[in-house]
């Protein structure tokens, strides 16, 4: 098998990144098999190569495990969880790390939308990703500012095959919250330009929770039909990517808009409990009320590349629009005025609006010396943010980066490859003044008066920072494998960090930036052991992780009645913090057909210095460990990788907690994957089968959104998906 | 077959770690708490107080550790818009606009130190505000940053 592997790999190393799903429809199913092996090799050597944790998760994985959205679908890994609210919505939580502390990079380009807030989710259209790769620990060097955490890399669907037209359907259905989604791929190459096409729609209804009954504080919410009301929600993407490619340049143009509308469970808002109209609500499970939010991510970037003798360049140029409605009743929380002014321009029922453009350009060069592989390059990003709504959280500002870096990937030996890299960043944020539109009572010695209060000041700061990283890659003959990283990572701290003056009245908190906040640094060790045989592959990755200066939103026990209307005081600090833990992928092939694998991650975080000395950090994943057992017969006929596999995740509680957070046990969910590729006649349809949940089990996530309202996690959910790919033309 | 004993061992390991209780310092990780359950606690969810008259805000507050502070917030309800915290749900009055409604925020001093104390505050509701449907938000602090809340229905009359 080494030689065909030796013989397949340069011939089919080009065309991995062009072929992919693709182009495997009209081959031989001998053919396929030898393919799928050889590009999980390119995957084995990416990762033989990298010094950093790294995952890499395959169209064929999101089809498997299909979420409700792309970081749900990528939850399965170790290490990765998610900050969710709703059954559409979530954000990725790299061990723990979640918000401003993960990049997430978007065909080359960092994905720039509100990362800040708990309950906005990531705008990617899991439809239209190809790759994903997931660098766990510190990734500053290579993405800058905020990939502390890591960096969800997200490749754009790999290219068409020369010559050919086609595409596919995606259908799917989920019975949870009734949900329907479609994705329709074109496709079409001549030999050098080609384009690339897909439009996603997907609507759903309330999810259902295994209860008729939830309480927000003590009052009691009877839930109909056990759905959670108002959570529906629908998606519509749209995608265009064309351009032209040979051996030595390429250019491509991305072009995409995702927009998003979901409702938020009716009976609480934050934490705030609603009276709603029932009847109304529940007349249907799909109609989206209020409170609820809509965002539209607009996207065009450019990605251009040009091979020269021994080195290569690439460019990456792109404009984003990020723009965030949330929308709720008028209710008039501390001084605002008990009937909405109606000469007030603010919509009633806009509470808050943010609008983001972002231009960012990225340089890199790829140079081959020797033994030296050396990436150097450079970004530049410029952000205008705007605000709008009744209800004040962040400021309006402008923010530009720019850093540059370089990279030096040494091959010592055969066995050996060393990584050192460097990187400075200078940024620069100028926020905005802010004053209320309502007057506030304003109490000095006795005496009462009115004004309309200044929620921020206009306020212009600038960052510097060096980061470096060093690994190590020991790849000796046989099964042994080990990498190490050891690295600095940095952030800026951003506008709410800095300047939020401002309450927020769903979580009756008034939160108070700090304008003096330092840019958090990182150190961060890595280190990932790998055993691999035919029959059995352990990897154990541990990590340390020390936080000089981490950015915190701290609950005080003082409430404010000037600013804060009567809240709690959570002011932003900086505290010292110390984090450690790990993953164990374990796997072992029983027989041919049916092989075991065991996922386990650990994570312990503790602030050390502080108002919260010795508490966690807020959204600390408990312990879990994932057991599964798959069988892939070999079926003769039409049947083609077909599966069968169920996942038994165990959660630990998590009692390691801080303000505001409440103590989650425990749980146990099953989950069933099932799959096969069959022909029907000549067209192959690729369909997947999974129930998540499948016991029905009532849970509470520690990570969730809900998890401060004890609102349960989904219920049992069946999801059929299909997919249809067809070629009007071939390459052959 | 030495390796895969010294992964075992340290998945054991890891496992074990999985488990440990962390048990290097006792965090504080209770909330404090607001009883209104004593005959002389006032108000009650439903109680109804006067307008142009005092009434005194008692409560019985504790903490497992110390107690940080106390504010309350009398906000009208017109609207429906918001629900209190509690089991019992009080007749309503029909849904209305607001012309003067009453307003309250304030907090009240806890004595530096204390695990249980007994808050009593004179209101005085003025005689010309907007009787109907109130909310009665009464909000305390521990000194880790621990917040309970509790949101009561009363009637201004």
């Amino acid at each position: 098998m080494k030689k065909i592997f030796i013989v397949l790999i340069p011939l089919f190393s080009s065309i991995i990144a062009l072929a992919q799903d693709r182009d495997t429809t009209k081959k031989s199913p001998d053919r396929q098999l030898k393919e799928v092996k050889v590009r999980d090799k390119h995957i084995d050597i990416r990762k033989q190569e990298e010094s950093l944790n790294v995952e890499i998760v395959t169209p064929a994985f999101i089809q498997r495990n299909l979420g409700g959205s792309l970081m749900k679908t990528l939850e399965r890994l170790p290490g990765i969880k998610t900050i969710g609210i709703g059954s559409g919505q979530s954000k990725p939580l790299i061990r723990g790390l979640g918000f401003n502390r993960v990049v997430v990079v978007d065909k080359g380009v960092k994905h720039e939308g509100q990362q800040w807030g708990a309950d906005h989710g990531l705008e990617i259209d899991q439809f239209a990703v190809g790759e994903v790769e997931l660098l766990k620990g510190a990734a500053s060097f290579v993405y800058g500012s905020d990939a502390i955490g890591g960096a969800i890399d997200i490749k754009p669907a790999a290219l068409p095959a020369p010559n050919t037209f086609g595409g596919s359907v995606d259908l799917t259905g989920k019975t949870n919250n009734n949900l329907y989604g479609t994705s329709l791929n074109l496709y079409g190459r001549k030999q050098h330009w080609f384009f690339d096409t897909r439009a996603t729609y997907q609507d759903y209804g309330d999810y259902r929770v295994p209860t008729d009954r939830v309480y927000v504080y003590d009052y009691v919410v009877n839930l109909h039909n056990n759905q959670l009301r108002n959570t529906a929600g629908k998606e519509l993407n749209l995608h265009l990517g064309t351009g032209y490619v040979d051996e030595r340049f390429r250019s491509i143009f991305y072009l995409s808009n995702t927009f998003s509308k979901s409702g938020f469970f009716a009976n609480a808002h934050g934490l705030e409990p609603r009276r709603v109209d029932e009847v109304l609500h529940d007349r249907s499970s799909r109609d989206i009320l209020l409170p609820s939010q809509e965002v539209n991510h607009f996207k065009i970037l450019n990605h251009t590349e040009y091979q020269l003798p021994g080195q290569r360049l690439e460019l990456e140029a792109g404009f984003q629009h990020n723009f965030r409605q949330e929308f709720s009743q008028y209710v008039n929380h501390g001084y605002m005025p008990p009937v909405y002014p109606s000469d007030l321009q603010i919509p009633i029922d806009l509470e808050r609006e943010f609008d983001k453009r972002v231009y960012s350009l990225n340089l890199r060069d790829h140079i081959s010396l020797g033994r030296h592989e050396l990436k150097v390059g450079a970004n530049l990003e410029h952000q205008d943010n705007k605000i709008y709504g009744w209800s004040f959280l962040v400021p309006a500002f402008k923010q530009t980066t720019a850093g540059a870096f370089a990279y030096d990937k040494y091959k010592l030996s055969e066995t050996v490859l060393l990584h050192a890299a460097l990187r400075y960043d200078y940024g620069r944020i100028n926020m905005f003044a802010y004053q209320d539109w309502f007057n506030s009572t304003v109490t000095t010695d006795g005496v009462s008066t009115v004004e309309k209060l200044t929620r921020a000041e206009n306020l212009l700061r600038t960052f510097n920072s060096v980061v470096w990283s060093a690994g190590l890659n020991y790849n000796p003959e046989g099964s042994f494998s080990l990498r190490a990283n050891l690295g600095k990572s940095f952030r800026m701290p951003i506008a709410k960090e800095l300047g939020a003056n401002g309450v927020n009245y769903h979580y009756f908190s008034y939160e108070r930036g700090n304008t003096q906040l330092s840019p958090e640094q990182s150190y961060q060790a890595d280190l990932s052991v790998a055993w691999t045989t035919d029959r059995w592959s352990v990897q154990l990755s541990p990590f340390f992780n020390y936080f000089p200066n981490y950015i915190y939103l701290n609950p005080t026990s003082a409430h404010d009645y000037f600013y804060g209307a009567g809240n709690q005081v959570f002011q932003y600090a900086q505290s010292k913090v110390n984090r450690y833990g790990g993953e164990l992928q374990l796997k072992y092939k029983i027989f041919e057909q049916l092989s075991t694998e065991v996922l386990g991650e650990y994570l312990h975080a503790r602030q050390l210095s502080g108002d919260k000395e010795g508490y966690t950090l807020p959204f600390s994943p408990p312990a879990s460990a994932l057991f599964n057992l798959t069988w892939s017969p070999k079926i003769k006929g039409s049947l083609q990788n077909s599966y069968l596999s169920v996942d038994y995740r165990i959660t630990a509680a998590q009692n390691n907690i801080v303000p505001p957070e409440k103590k989650t046990p425990g749980y146990n969910v099953v989950n069933l994957q099932a799959g096969s590729k069959l022909m029907a006649g000549k067209q192959p349809l690729i369909i997947s089968l999974q129930a998540q949940n499948l016991l029905n089990t009532r849970y509470l996530n520690h990570t969730s959104f809900y998890r401060l309202i004890e609102l349960p996690e989904a219920g049992r959910n069946i999801i059929l998906s299909l997919k249809v790919p067809f070629q009007f033309k071939t390459n052959q | 077959m030495r390796n895969p004993f010294i992964y075992l061992s340290m998945i054991a390991l890891l496992l074990v770690g999985a488990c440990k209780k962390d048990s290097t310092q006792e965090i504080d990780t209770e909330y404090p708490v607001i009883d209104i359950s004593s005959t002389g606690a006032f108000p009650k969810q439903c109680s109804t107080v006067k307008r142009g008259e005092k009434f005194t805000f008692r409560a019985q507050l504790s903490d497992n550790t110390t107690l940080g502070s106390v504010s309350v917030d009398i906000h009208h309800n017109f609207d429906h818009h918001t629900h209190s915290t509690e089991v019992e749900s009080c007749t309503m009055d029909v849904v209305k606009t607001p012309v003067k409604p009453f307003l309250l925020i304030q907090s009240y001093p806890i004595p530096v130190g204390l695990a249980n104390f007994e808050v009593q505050q004179e209101i005085t509701i003025p005689a010309d505000v907007d009787a109907g449907d109130y909310h009665f938000m009464i909000r305390l602090t521990d000194k880790e940053g621990w917040q309970t809340i509790k949101g009561l229905s009363i009637k201004v009359i």
